[in-house]
């Protein structure tokens, strides 16, 4: 570059230093264009430059044409450092630019060539290349707009003015008004809560009353965002998700929400590694429903009982701390009336009683608030459910929608509680002090949140921060929860690295406080339930403006200090190990993960915070989609909902989308590549799928095999009689709309899979378009949207997922076991046996890797097929002679190439022994239809054991009687198939 | 896309003939104070330059496979180094006609013109990459320092030992190469498919 520059520097001279005229404009004009150009660089001579070997003359390296030993070996060691460094040249030579080298994660899509976008250490590299090369780099600033962007710049340009405008217009409105009230009431028009202390001119407002048991409306989004969320509400950390996520489809929404389903860049493997090994995995799990209850405490624990909850947690000692509100509960629930159908599972937190009443008041008759939490695909079921029970309960109990006031971030993995630490800031309880005594003066407005003793308030914020140091939250007492108020966590971004206990004596009063859990004595009722802390902290929130403002006037390193008005964020934590699990407890050891509980409009500042905080083990924590979220509980052999539950409705209505997204698939592929659903060769000489080939078919399982029981060539008639059928579906269809539930309980008249998941489709879009109420933008009529929202929630309900077999049912895990263990154990009435189905965890024993959709059969029965059975158990490993081996998995050992006579012939002996092998001719066939008791919900390989594993659900009727008579050994041995695919693999199977 | 695929031919050049060796051995004439494994690897003259080598490859292949051969060799035949001081080159050649350029240096017996020496020309290593052979040249670099290091103490031969000698002083020991081992091809593609053969 250095001579390309000279040219330019006298004619600058020039106009600095004299008056001289200039250059005449065409000539310097001309002469900075030329130079301007920079020349071309020629790769390919600065790759053959890089490439060149040095070598020496024999005149140079023998002088006096003399050979001695000596300059022989120096002539050598010269050649080797020639080559040496001519291997190391042109390695680096290599045509890689810099931003083609950072780490995978720090690719980006846009303008990732851009040297600002690039990593420090290679910003010199990036900028010197970009020169060399001549690429363009523009700045969004800068950029001239395409004409479509001006147009619209221009209409943002002229609303702006007139809204600016309005605006002005407004405020001298008011001006004029304030000469008759008071100043200070005019500052703020909207009371902010009851902190604001009375004063006897201004006019005293209404606390406005908040509507119980009605909906929640998702917050009015900026104008700017406004039009995208008119079929669904964004998440809090939206902007951040819809960058670095692949998102819902926008037209294709889940349960209402834009979801991150997966993030961009790979990571699968890096997913399980953070969670398991090093690192963090966080999502924003705001889409989660929560819903409040108040109420006196026997009542609650009464509609509680009523949705299914054990008497054991609701009266045993053991679930006191729960009742007391310092754990929190996940458990199944289920529907009051008879049928009692399963809905999700829900955690259930109690707000732990107030210091003075717990002395005041009876202990059951004392006023408590629950919150409940649980999956958006189940929700509406569930609300009506608490709706209909809180109708009932005496004393009353009032219900809340907070699921646009309550967020949260789940987080899991050994760096989560140092991340965690590290991004909430605990508000020191001498601010809160402060707070209270200016507030002293109306107390009683605030009775709900004074109530808390700074004291113990405290010992809570102590523990917390003395929990640094600890990787694995199930290390704490089981579902512990502590809550506390944390700072604006804005205040003190970018986080940094905390410190963590390196003596052994920090370590010892790290788990000293572990041991001790002092929480539970000390932690009063959580911010987070006040719905006044929680309006009090989003309000609070000081702009980003003023924020730096502050950070600017702190000295260089330390963070801002804390001033009185800065927000309290009302937090509350707990830890969960996923569903419980009866059966290994070592299991559900290893996946706990925190998670946190926010108001929604402080999930932002909280979810940044906590994605740029450095581990002190290096990277930052991840965060993951849906996508992760079923991979981790897969992991951990844990079912996800509602996906490996087809026995509740939302899993129901879960499968039934996933069959129209997988036949889409299927459909998509040319007719050469995709499976030929009738050809499939079952073994035996059957031939055909059984049932439809990209479904978990449980109608067919539970009671469609007599109606089809020719089993092979539906899937084509289906196909086939896709047209044909046209006609009926579209009746059924217009039955659909027209709301008529009775028919839409029914399986449709067609009766084939492929038109019921096409019908299932339709049906559930027009659900979706009718139930839900929808926010719209400028829709102010109140009263109709009221009016909407209530009956057609009821539809929503009435119509069943459709197609959905009535009575099928989902056992919880201690039901079931009981049933397999001994044959005295009576079903409750309600329940059909034929239909109810057991959610279980298959670990493969052979080989092979189990797939969604798989189907699952028992052992033939001795009676029938002894035969075939027999043939089944030879291939598991117990029945197998014992030979030490090294080689693959379920195979001998290979031999060396030399190895003498006697071992091949050992070897030759030995594979006669050998049990077959998948694709040999003596492979046991696959068992008949009469032998499918499931299918697997959700299937992989699984990275923690290095081998396929999957979660099903089975047919209890079906593996009962098997399980009880063979026992542990054989009665829970099954085989796995693979839909479209002819082999059997031997697995086994757990309830979970 | 498909690739093009080269060989590289690692070679020495031996000097059999002591009269016209180009340097002179050090010390009193008729002592054999020079150890012969230096004798041995003897450097070329200056005058035996790439232009050069190229050409007698080029008029090898062309007496021996004619017009055939020249044609298919010249387009990818290539030296990528030649050092006089050590006889050593590596030679780049398309991977389907490596043969004959093998077969044309091995029928090389003595320099053309300005030079006319008598010698030979050994192939010691052909790799698929540059770098292994370059990797085996570096190989026997070391070996033949380090024989001449063993052959020279006895006779107090001050011999300045590179630090990167020293380093893999006794880690291929036994590593011996005479004139006709050494000569391996991993890459070929017939030996590939002996390969699976018998994997098979």
């Amino acid at each position: 570059m250095a001579p390309d520059r000279p040219p330019q520097l006298p004619s600058k001279g020039q106009q600095a230093n004299t008056k001289k005229r200039k250059d005449a404009p065409t000539s310097s004009h001309k002469g900075s264009d030329a130079s301007n150009k920079r020349p071309k660089t020629d790769h390919r001579a600065k790759q053959r430059d890089a490439r060149q070997l040095s070598a020496q003359t024999s005149s140079k390296a023998f002088k006096n044409g003399e050979l001695d030993v000596d300059k022989f070996v120096r002539a050598r060691e010269f050649e080797m450092r020639a080559l040496e460094e001519g291997m190391a040249r042109s390695k680096k030579a290599l045509t890689k630019r810099a931003f083609q080298q950072v780490p995978k994660e720090l690719r980006r899509r846009t303008a990732s060539h851009n040297v600002k976008k690039v990593p420090k250490r290679l910003r010199e590299r990036g900028k010197r290349e970009m020169n060399e090369d001549n690429t363009p780099t523009v700045t969004a600033r800068r950029r001239k707009p395409t004409p479509h962007m001006r147009l619209r710049l221009e209409t943002v340009k002229k609303l702006r003015a007139l809204g600016s405008k309005r605006k002005a217009e407004k405020e001298k409105a008011k001006s004029e008004k304030v000469t008759v009230t008071d100043p200070k009431a005019t500052a703020k028009p909207i009371p902010s809560g009851p902190k604001q202390p009375p004063t006897a001119t201004s006019i005293k407002t209404r606390v406005p009353r908040v509507k119980k048991a009605t909906l929640a409306r998702p917050p009015v989004p900026k104008a700017k965002f406004r039009k995208r969320q008119i079929h669904k509400s964004w998440l809090p950390t939206h902007l951040f998700h819809a960058k670095r996520a692949r998102m819902t489809p926008p037209s294709a929404p889940l349960w209402r929400f834009s979801i991150p389903v997966t993030p961009t860049v790979k990571s699968y493997r890096p997913t399980h590694r953070a969670s398991h090994e090093r690192g963090a995995v966080a999502w924003d799990m705001s889409y989660m429903s929560t819903i409040g209850l108040e109420g006196r405490q026997d009542s609650i624990i009464g509609m509680l009982r009523a949705l299914g909850v054990g008497e054991e947690e609701l009266r045993a000692k053991r679930s006191e701390k729960w009742r007391q509100g310092t754990r929190v509960l996940e458990t199944f629930m289920y529907e009051r009336e008879a049928p009692h159908q399963p809905i999700a599972p829900v955690i259930v937190v109690w707000c732990v009683a107030a210091g003075d009443e717990k002395k005041s008041v009876e202990l059951e008759k004392r006023k408590r608030k629950v919150l409940l939490r649980i999956h958006p695909s189940a929700f509406y079921q569930f609300w009506e459910e608490v709706l209909r029970l809180a109708k009932v309960a005496k004393p009353e109990v009032s219900v809340e929608d907070l699921r646009f006031e309550i967020g949260s971030i789940e987080i899991t993995g050994p760096g989560a509680t140092e991340a965690l630490l590290g991004a909430l800031w605990p508000t020191p309880s001498s601010a809160k002090e402060a707070e209270r005594g200016a507030s002293a003066g109306d107390a009683q407005t605030s009775k709900g949140a004074s109530t808390v003793d700074p004291a113990a308030d405290k010992v809570v914020i102590k523990t917390w921060s003395s929990l640094a140091g600890l990787t694995n939250p199930a290390m704490l007492p089981q579902n512990c929860m502590i809550g506390f108020d944390i700072q604006d966590p804005r205040l003190h971004h970018p986080p940094r690295t905390i410190t963590l206990p390196k003596s052994d004596a920090e370590q010892m009063t790290l788990l000293q406080s572990i041991a001790d859990w002092p929480v539970d004595a000390a932690q009063g009722p959580p911010e987070l339930f006040d719905r006044r802390a929680r309006l009090a902290a989003s309000r609070a929130l000081p702009s980003q403006k003023a924020i730096n403002r502050r950070k600017g006037l702190a000295p260089p390193g330390q963070y801002p200090e804390l001033s009185e008005k800065d927000p309290r964020i009302p937090t509350m934590l707990y830890t969960t190990a996923g569903a419980p699990s009866l059966t290994d407890r070592k299991r559900q050891a290893q996946n706990a993960s925190w998670t946190v509980l926010l108001p929604w409009k402080c999930m932002q500042p909280v979810w940044y915070s906590l994605m740029y905080y450095p581990l002190s083990t290096g990277q930052q924590p991840r965060f993951g989609g849906l996508d992760e979220k079923r991979q981790l509980a897969f992991e951990a052999g844990q079912p996800w909902f509602p996906a490996d539950f087809p026995g509740t409705r939302a899993g129901w209505e879960w499968e039934v989308s996933e069959r129209v997204k997988r036949e889409e698939e299927w459909k998509r592929r040319p007719k050469g590549k995709r499976v030929c659903w009738e050809k499939v060769e079952l073994g035996g000489g059957r031939v055909g799928e059984v049932g439809v080939g990209w479904a978990c078919d449980w109608e067919r399982l539970v009671g469609g095999m007599a109606k089809e029981d020719s089993g092979t060539g539906d899937v084509e008639a289906a196909a086939a009689a896709d047209g044909a059928g046209e006609e009926k579906m579209e009746i059924w269809m217009a039955e659909a709309s027209a709301g008529e539930g009775a028919v839409l309980a029914q399986r449709p008249p067609t009766g084939n899979g492929n038109a019921i998941a096409k019908a299932a489709n339709v049906a559930s879009e027009e659900q979706a378009k009718t139930s839900v109420p929808r926010p719209t933008a400028g829709e102010d009529a109140a009263p109709p949207r009221k009016q909407a929202t209530g009956p057609e929630i009821t539809s929503s309900t009435n119509i069943a997922a459709p197609g959905k077999p009535p009575a099928l049912t989902q056992l919880p895990a201690t039901l079931a076991n009981a049933m397999l263990e001994s044959a005295g154990t009576v079903l409750p009435p309600h329940i059909d046996l034929s239909s109810a189905l057991l959610t279980v965890r298959l670990t493969l024993i052979t080989r092979g890797v189990p797939q969604t959709c798989a189907r699952i059969y028992r052992l033939p029965s001795a009676t029938h097929n002894a035969g075939l059975r027999k043939q089944w158990l030879a291939l598991l490993p117990s029945n197998q002679p014992q030979h030490k081996q090294k080689g693959p998995k379920n195979a001998l050992p290979r031999l060396p190439k030399d190895a003498p006579a006697h071992l091949l012939q050992r070897r030759l002996a030995q594979s006669l022994v050998e049990p077959p092998r998948a694709g040999e001719d003596d492979y046991p066939a696959c068992p008949g239809e009469e032998d499918l008791v499931g299918f697997v919900t959700s299937g992989n390989f699984k990275l923690g054991e290095g081998q396929g594993t999957g979660l099903g659900s089975l047919l209890l009727e079906r593996v009962a009687e098997g399980a009880r008579q063979y026992g542990e050994k054989e009665g829970r041995v099954c085989i796995v198939r693979n839909a479209g695919n002819g082999v059997g693999r031997l697995a086994r199977w757990d309830v979970v | 896309m498909v690739r093009i695929k080269h060989r590289y031919l690692l070679l020495n050049i031996l000097y059999p003939d002591q009269k016209t060796a180009n340097v002179r051995i050090a010390g009193r004439p008729g002592e054999q104070d020079v150890p012969y494994s230096v004798q041995f690897r003897q450097p070329s003259s200056d005058q035996l330059t790439p232009q050069i080598l190229l050409r007698i490859i080029r008029d090898g292949v062309a007496t021996l496979f004619g017009d055939y051969g020249s044609g298919k060799v010249s387009s990818s035949l290539q030296i990528k180094y030649f050092s006089p001081a050590t006889s050593t080159a590596i030679i780049r050649i398309s991977r389907d006609h490596y043969r004959l350029v093998w077969a044309a240096l091995s029928f090389v017996t003595r320099l053309p013109k300005p030079l006319d020496q008598p010698c030979v020309i050994q192939v010691v290593r052909v790799s698929g990459t540059i770098k292994k052979a370059e990797e085996e040249a570096i190989r026997r670099a070391r070996i033949s320092i380090r024989r001449a290091q063993r052959a020279g103490k006895g006779k107090d031969v001050v011999v300045a030992a590179a630090s990167g000698v020293q380093a893999v002083e006794g880690a291929d020991e036994d590593d011996d190469f005479g004139m006709m081992d050494g000569i391996e091809d991993h890459d070929a593609p017939g030996e590939a498919e002996e390969d699976s053969d018998e994997a098979g």
